[in-house]
């Protein structure tokens, strides 16, 4: 049997395996990370309550809302089945039944560094074609909403999709047209937000399938998911790729999905479950008030300026510990020489013997 | 609330937060560094940095 090309299978091989679309590309096809939901550094599966400060949820996706708890999000909320080839999702479960004011949003989103999307040549006469697809299921069925905006979100693309089911989960792909305008960053800023809509009121929603220079969260008449008590928006399988179709989705190796996440966020504790021996490195006090031993983050940063919290083997914040007892050593103790590939120093919060042996762990974030 | 750093051996400068002891440099780059300059906007001011630290 020959390679033959149709117009039902596309490709087909000889050994009778078909290729339907065309490929996109290799090598970080999906720009999003963790869009698998496999990855959650922070929680390890506890539920975190949105707040005015968009707090992280899973690894890269945050929550945000303009009125603090109105849902929460929660790796496999629910604990319903995963779509097949996937074994977890974020879950999204409205607090309480809240109208949503003119100015106000309420979403799930993640912003991709503008170095891994530099080549979608956006605000340029070449700006790429982009496919989002995903996997979603709700409890409320109806039009939904979302957007794709700038650093400055002063241009944005709402886009819209259909749930017909309630409880269900269902495949959606939304290609997006390059924009020809707007500013977007090719450094290691924000490149663009996707975000999903929570709620969004009439001043954050536009036409869905344009782009335009507002800051626009959803398209105009999209469900709101904070305006049921209970209600859930579940999703995984997150995938932006360049390119007019929707591809399978780029299953990437766990060790190298974590490593993605890494570079904005990690924790010594994870993956084990707290802040115990292997978890924690170790100094030895130079002086009684510090210690200086050079630690080197697990995977360099995306800024020389992450935020870094320290943590005693108790997994106490701003806190270190003494080999020799296990207690926390006393005070606020804080890193010093800091930079994007770790830190040389420890600030102890209460003097000790000079080469007192140290131990912690940490956490390092330069998210976006 | 807010607390000044200094490493009296290199100069390095920091701001840490002290509900949970965490390291903010002085980059704009940090999202908490941002959130910390918010907070001074509102009128507020950091504890001064300790006379010994290294």
């Amino acid at each position: 049997m020959a390679v033959t090309i149709n117009g039902t299978s596309g490709l087909v091989f000889n050994d009778s395996s078909t290729q339907a679309t065309a490929a996109t590309g290799f090598g970080f096809k999906n720009r999003i990370i963790n869009g698998a939901m496999v990855i959650d550094q922070r929680n390890a599966g506890a539920s975190v309550t949105q707040t005015t400060s968009a707090p992280y949820t899973l690894d890269r996706f945050y929550c945000f809302g303009s009125v603090t708890s109105k849902f929460t999000v929660q790796q496999n909320a629910g604990s319903v089945t995963p779509p097949a080839g996937f074994i977890n999702y974020l879950g999204a479960t409205s607090s309480s039944a809240y109208t949503v004011g003119a100015a106000e949003q309420f979403n799930i989103a993640q912003a991709i560094e503008g170095l891994n999307c530099a080549d979608l040549a956006w605000g340029t006469a070449s700006a790429a074609t982009v496919t989002l697809s995903f996997l979603v299921r709700s409890s409320l069925t109806g039009t939904f909403g979302g957007a794709l905006r700038n650093s400055a979100t002063d241009y944005s693309y709402p886009f819209s999709y259909t749930i017909s089911v309630a409880n269900t989960w269902e495949q959606k792909t939304i290609t997006i047209t390059g924009p020809t305008s707007g500013t977007w960053l090719t450094t290691n800023g924000i490149g663009v937000y996707v975000n999903f809509s929570m709620g969004a009121g009439a001043t954050r929603s536009g036409t869905a399938g344009s782009w335009s220079a507002n800051n626009y969260t959803s398209a105009t008449g999209a469900t709101s998911v904070v305006g049921t008590n209970g209600a859930t928006f579940y999703i995984t399988g997150v995938q932006l790729e360049k390119g007019s179709t929707a591809t399978s989705f780029d299953y990437r190796p766990y060790g190298t999905e974590l490593q993605l996440c890494q570079r904005y966020y990690e924790s010594t504790a994870f993956p084990d479950a707290g802040f115990g021996i292997g978890a924690t490195r170790i100094g030895v006090c130079l002086t009684t008030t510090a210690f200086s031993t050079g630690f080197n983050f697990l995977v360099p940063k995306r800024t020389n300026s992450p935020t870094v919290t320290l943590y005693s083997r108790n997994g106490n914040s701003g806190k270190v510990s003494l080999i020799s007892t296990g207690a926390d050593v006393s005070g606020t103790s804080t890193v010093s020489n800091l930079g994007g590939t770790g830190f040389w120093g420890v600030a102890l919060g209460a003097s000790q013997t000079a080469g007192a042996g140290i131990e912690t762990g940490w956490t390092a974030s330069a998210e976006l | 609330m807010y607390k000044l750093f200094k490493c009296t051996l290199t100069g390095w400068e920091a701001v840490i937060r002290l509900s949970d002891g965490a390291c903010i440099p002085k980059s704009e780059d940090n999202t908490d560094y941002q959130a910390y300059l918010a907070w001074l906007e509102q009128g507020n001011e950091p504890l001064p940095a300790d006379e010994e630290q290294t």
